[in-house]
């Protein structure tokens, strides 16, 4: 049977459970939204005058919301599976850990892309962060937005990577919650490190200023992804 | 045909030995039924035979296979009915039967579904959510969750706790019906009575050692719910 049909129909059951019960997209979006208006009325009205400085503001309002937006789907997403022994019934079908794992990186990337999608405008409006632009990053902001949306999606897909892992981890233990961040936090900073760095860039000049960063984000991503689908048999059997 | 065989099955959990150097075989056509009370290591049991947890040591093998070190292959060749319902209760007993089924691999899913549902009496509930759903309702879903893959080897936790008595019967039809088909099924229970009604061969589990019962033509249900209840006092005594 087709490797992509089993991840297809995995991912078809997750976004389908994530969107049936509603309660957890608007839990989601009214959290990161909070979020950040607690950010703009704390450093408001007034914001810094120079561009660096609301640029970092902007960035580290973004992904601190997004890093714990990100724990609370991850938490939601392994409860389903926990509750009522669903895992069980999905490891007794034969299907690949490997799947699985990827499955839910997918999932958990859509749900997460959509909620940045939604609070991303809103956060650089309430920040007042696209009025004092350049004028010619003015006329490019489509463009910058996109690329903006890019740089998140690939932090994103990183967070995911380590998320889903530690999560399976942390699913066969007690106290899943407050494993899940102890171990979760510390792995994830390079991502959300290089994410803020690149975020920054690409809100002052418009560009990446070099590719270090960008580098980290992708090599770090790419080598959980690789590692973690391979080593998730053992997380999922024991 | 030899389904399944157990050998030497020894479980611990840290220092508490649960299950010690047990040995279960189970051919086609028979229904093996297993009691034991509370704690005895019933559903431990259950789960390695259904390969869900290993053991510490010993052998198993089902089909054939060697469900220890080949648990994937061995997996579509059971079907569990446990404690839990082991899918998606956000789910309708429609999308959980089509989603494991896909897994399955199953062609002629649609008609697969369609005859299971309308056997186990849930087709004017086919696309409500199985949350909603009654205990005997959850049981029978259960029951066609187990059957969706047709598989050869049948185990059934406490199949009727918590079950009224019409619910009972219609679990009682459906093991027998499948014993009928040629399946091999392993049960366990405390109730003697609905033990005996189903088993063609007795166990008793005891002091996480499986001691030899009879066959079912060897002895009637009073001498079994004797010896059961002779058994126990022993074990309590030791």
């Amino acid at each position: 049977m087709g490797v992509f049909r089993q991840i297809g129909w995995l991912i078809h059951k997750d976004l389908a459970l994530q969107f049936r019960t509603k309660e957890m997209l608007a839990l989601i979006i009214v959290f990161s939204v909070v979020v950040v208006l607690i950010f703009c009325f704390a450093f408001g009205p007034i914001f810094p005058e120079k561009l660096e400085e609301r640029g970092k503001l902007a960035a580290s309002v973004l992904w601190g919301t997004f890093l714990f937006a990100g724990i609370i789907t991850l938490n939601r997403s392994f409860d389903i599976e926990r509750a009522n022994g669903a895992l069980h019934g999905l490891r007794l079908t034969g299907v690949d850990a490997s799947y699985f794992y990827l499955s839910k990186v997918v999932s958990i990337f859509v749900f997460l892309i959509l909620l940045e999608v939604i609070v991303t405008p809103i956060a650089l409006q309430f920040l007042d962060v696209l009025t004092i632009l350049p004028v010619a990053l003015q006329k490019e902001l489509p463009w910058l937005l996109l690329k903006l949306i890019g740089v998140l999606a690939i932090g994103t897909l990183g967070f995911c990577a380590v998320g889903v892992i530690v999560s399976g981890i942390s699913t066969n233990t007690d106290g899943t919650e407050s494993l899940l961040s102890v171990i979760l936090l510390p792995l994830t900073f390079p991502v959300i490190m290089a994410g803020a760095k690149c975020t920054v860039s690409l809100l002052t000049t418009g560009g990446l200023e070099g590719n270090f960063w960008i580098s980290i984000l992708i090599v770090y991503g790419l080598i959980f992804l690789a590692s973690s689908s391979l080593l998730f048999e053992f997380v999922v059997e024991g | 045909m030899m389904l399944l065989q157990a050998s030497q099955i020894t479980k611990r959990f840290g220092n508490r030995i649960v299950l010690n150097g047990l040995d279960l075989n189970l051919r086609s056509g028979e229904v093996v039924t297993i009691f034991g009370p509370n704690g005895a290591g019933k559903t431990t049991l259950i789960q390695i035979l259904s390969t869900l947890i290993k053991p510490t040591s010993g052998t198993l093998q089902i089909g054939g296979i060697d469900a220890l070190a080949e648990a994937l292959r061995a997996r579509p060749s059971l079907g569990l009915v446990g404690h839990e319902p082991l899918a998606y209760l956000d789910l309708s007993p429609y999308e959980n039967l089509k989603f494991f089924g896909r897994l399955y691999g199953l062609d002629g899913l649609e008609q697969r579904i369609a005859d299971l549902l309308d056997e186990v009496q849930l087709i004017p509930y086919a696309h409500e959510p199985v949350k909603l759903f009654s205990r005997g309702m959850i049981q029978r879903f259960m029951i066609a969750k187990a059957l969706i893959h047709d598989p050869m080897l049948l185990l059934f936790d406490e199949p009727f706790s918590g079950l009224d008595l019409a619910a009972k019967q219609f679990v009682l039809k459906r093991i027998d019906r499948e014993r009928a088909r040629g399946k091999g099924i392993v049960l366990t229970t405390h109730d003697t009575e609905l033990g005996y009604h189903i088993g063609s061969r007795f166990h008793f589990l005891l002091d996480g050692q499986i001691e030899r019962g009879a066959e079912k033509e060897d002895i009637g249900l009073e001498a079994l719910a004797r010896e059961y209840e002779d058994r126990l006092n022993r074990c309590q005594q030791r």
